[in-house]
């Protein structure tokens, strides 16, 4: 009996019986669900444009984020730090497109993927020699990111909103806006989605293949960029940042691996969802720490009754 | 083709000359393996350790040439902190390797029974299984100058001013690493929350979740316990840190062990972190001798890998790793005095492990005054237990902030005795030293 109170009722009255702290274990999971959509977003671009796996996601954040940090370091401006960064993704799409992908141009998505851990082998051996493997501070304040926060005291209690998550979350929200806009008002977001449903009947229509991929590439570094920025500015800039790329799988589960409207909703879900579970009966019921497997619980469920996902395309194959 | 043939000579010359030449050098030298991590998600709290017991050899061979005369091959294999890739590097190393040295709670375990086996002692310095005190049981293990138990009991003995029953209905959480490491504290606080009348909170935190604490410190916020202890390592120092401030908790309740005494994640918080303590046996003091000789023939001569832009050199991490390479060489004197050899195999620098007594009028020889607390191992006791200091970050720097703190060693080592049994009971038939008492 007790432990069915436990599960059922006690969780439920430490939620109303203390309404603040629910608010901010609210807010704290929407921040760590932006996090993970940001992350997950990058996963999905390449993958609709080119159906690769990309393993290296992970690692171009951060990249992205040491390259930024280590400009700054050599007395580059923050603002001008920002645009060489993004140049230097941009070098680097251009590159992988030239030297890993183009070679490998219809042979099967194993191989592909397998050159996607030979990148990220490649991003850290070099990542290590140019900028060390010390933890690094963001450039939070130069790139102009409040770092307070906003204290309030709703129902008599209390409730802290850090000004860099609001940013972070506000930022997400325009860079997903902008990406969507893109994907779907402008010719060259409709020739990524073309080349993602079909990518003979792209080619053969004249989509170039090469350009394609070198602009899905350096979004996906835009967005690596971005997401290097939010997360350094939490604990760091190091080559632990990685780790955080494997938060980005069950996301991908759920939301399914070629929907960019998934990879939001599916961030978001899994972060709010880890965290209430987390604190209300994950740490009461089971020690904590749930949040290492519960999102692949979760995906697991969700792919019981659809495989390909919740916002993923039906495989219909004919046989 | 008379060029050909005189250029083939040649070739075959020199093949001949470095074929001889290469077993003559490695037997006037000593082989001292580091299963290090320079890489990987614990890279920055690895890389300021090896630089300092790099530097500290390198100083050695080009002071001295070495030790006795004898030059030191000090050689890193990467391990990434990474278990599976920590036995590789053992097995690659431990051939001619005069000590071995695994890096990690988790690594020490799967070379624990090994080195029985191959009869290469283990130095664990401030980390490992604690109960390999036990030296009767841990014939070939050693972590001096103290373990992670008395780490726990120094921290209890300072916030209850040495009255642990001062502590009854008080809670104590420990926030740590959900790896070996971060768990090896727990038996010995659970005993004394027993004991005590204390309420005892673990509160894992998973590899993933180093950098994103957020669940951990709203449970703290929740449980609001009277102090938080700390076992982290890497990225995940800086995560806990970074979220105690936004928590604000208050920051002289908040106590870490040595491994969370990393200047660069301190940095990151700055002045927020004012009044952060860490339990630590060693404390940096560059303008030392040993220091000042590593300055002179390493550091000034470009031949050290240290961040001097960001002040390594006085960081409390780089400091510790001249010392943890002080203690291998001190055996390794200690092995050539007793047994008469310019190179001691490893049962002789096994020996010396057994036999180091690193006494003020030792540190004072070595140039390393006031650096570590001073501790003498013996064939029964293979850590020396020699206490440790409080160290404080005043927002620039961690400075010395207690005297001397000595473990509890009577609550303690009925318990490493206990635990030791159980290990080799376990892993039974366990080869016990009969010739300690």
């Amino acid at each position: 009996m007790d432990f069915l109170n436990s599960i059922l009722i006690k969780p439920f009255a430490d939620m109303f019986g203390a309404p603040d702290f629910l608010m901010q274990v609210l807010w704290e999971g929407l921040v760590s669900g932006v996090l993970y959509a940001l992350i997950a977003l990058g996963f999905v671009l390449i993958y609709k444009s080119s159906r690769i796996f990309n393993f290296a996601q992970g690692i171009m954040v951060v990249f992205a984020a040491l390259t930024l940090v280590g400009l700054h370091e050599k007395g580059v401006p923050a603002w001008l730090a920002l645009p060489l960064t993004l140049g230097v993704m941009y070098l680097l799409a251009m590159s992988i497109e030239r030297v890993v992908l183009r070679p490998l141009v219809n042979q099967p998505d194993i191989i592909l993927f397998m050159a996607t851990i030979g990148i990220t082998l490649f991003l850290i051996g070099f990542g290590e020699i140019i900028f060390g493997g010390e933890n690094k501070v963001m450039i939070t304040e130069q790139l102009g990111i409040p770092t307070g926060s906003w204290e309030f005291e709703p129902f008599g209690g209390f409730l802290s909103i850090e000004q860099r998550d609001v940013t972070a979350v506000v930022g997400a929200v325009l860079l997903v806006a902008a990406l969507l806009l893109f994907l779907n008002k402008s010719k060259m977001g409709r020739a990524i989605r073309a080349l993602g449903d079909d990518h003979q009947a792209a080619l053969s229509v004249g989509i170039s293949l090469s350009t394609i991929w070198v602009v899905v590439w350096f979004i996906a570094g835009v967005i690596a960029l971005a997401t290097g920025i939010v997360w350094g500015s939490r604990a760091g800039v190091s080559f632990a940042l990685e780790v955080i790329a494997y938060k980005a799988l069950p996301v991908l589960m759920l939301g399914g691996l070629e929907s960019v409207l998934g990879a939001i909703v599916g961030g978001l879900a899994i972060g709010i969802l880890e965290k209430l579970f987390e604190i209300y009966w994950g740490q009461p019921i089971l020690g904590g720490n749930t949040e290492t497997w519960f999102a692949f619980v979760l995906a697991l469920i969700v792919l019981l009754f659809r495989p390909q996902g919740l916002f993923g395309e039906r495989i219909i194959e004919r046989v | 083709m008379k060029r050909l043939a005189k250029t083939a000579l040649l070739a075959s010359g020199l093949a001949l000359a470095a074929a001889f030449a290469a077993p003559a050098f490695a037997q006037d030298a000593i082989n001292l393996p580091n299963l290090s991590y320079r890489t990987g998600p614990f890279a920055a709290t690895g890389i300021p350790l090896m630089n300092g017991q790099r530097d500290y050899i390198a100083m050695l061979n080009a002071r001295d040439g070495g030790v006795n005369g004898v030059t030191i091959n000090y050689e890193e294999c990467e391990t990434g902190y990474n278990t599976e890739k920590g036995v590789e590097c053992y097995e690659k190393t431990k051939a001619g390797a005069a000590v071995t040295q695994p890096w990690s709670t988790g690594i020490t375990l799967q070379v624990l029974p090994k080195s029985n086996v191959d009869k290469i002692a283990v130095l664990a310095p401030g980390y490992g299984f604690s109960p390999m005190a036990d030296g009767k049981t841990f014939k070939w293990a050693f972590n001096p100058p103290s373990s992670y138990w008395d780490g726990a009991s120094m921290i209890l003995q300072n916030i209850s001013q040495g009255n642990l029953d001062s502590l009854k209905g008080k809670k104590i959480a420990l926030l740590h690493l959900d790896h070996p490491y971060g768990k090896e504290p727990i038996p010995l606080l659970e005993a004394l929350a027993a004991k005590h009348g204390f309420t005892f909170l673990p509160i894992p935190v998973g590899l993933k979740e180093m950098q994103n604490q957020s669940a951990q410190w709203l449970q703290i916020r929740r449980e609001k316990p009277d102090f938080v202890l700390m076992w982290g390592w890497g990225a995940m120092n800086a995560g806990a840190i970074t979220e105690a401030v936004k928590t604000k908790y208050p920051m002289n309740q908040f106590i870490g062990i040595w491994w969370s005494s990393l200047d660069g994640d301190l940095k990151l918080v700055g002045d927020a972190g004012k009044g952060y303590r860490a339990v630590s046996w060693s404390v940096p003091n560059s303008a030392s001798k040993a220091m000042q000789d590593i300055k002179k023939h390493v550091v000034d001569a470009g031949k050290s890998m240290i961040n001097q832009a960001e002040g390594e050199f006085d960081w409390v991490f780089y400091q510790r790793g001249v010392l943890i390479s002080m203690m291998s060489v001190e055996a390794i004197k200690a092995a050539q005095a007793k047994f008469n050899v310019k190179v001691p195999n490893a049962e002789q620098v096994r020996w010396g492990l057994e036999n180091l007594d690193i006494n003020e009028a030792k540190l004072a020889e070595l140039g390393m005054e006031g650096m570590i607390v001073p501790f003498k191992t013996s064939c029964a006791d293979h850590t020396g237990h020699g206490g440790a200091w409080m160290l404080e970050w005043d927002g620039k720097q961690f400075v010395k902030a207690s005297d001397l703190i000595k473990p509890d060693r009577a609550a303690i080592e009925p318990l490493e005795i206990e635990k030791a049994k159980e290990y080799a009971t376990a892993n039974a038939p366990w080869p016990l030293n009969d010739e300690c008492k």
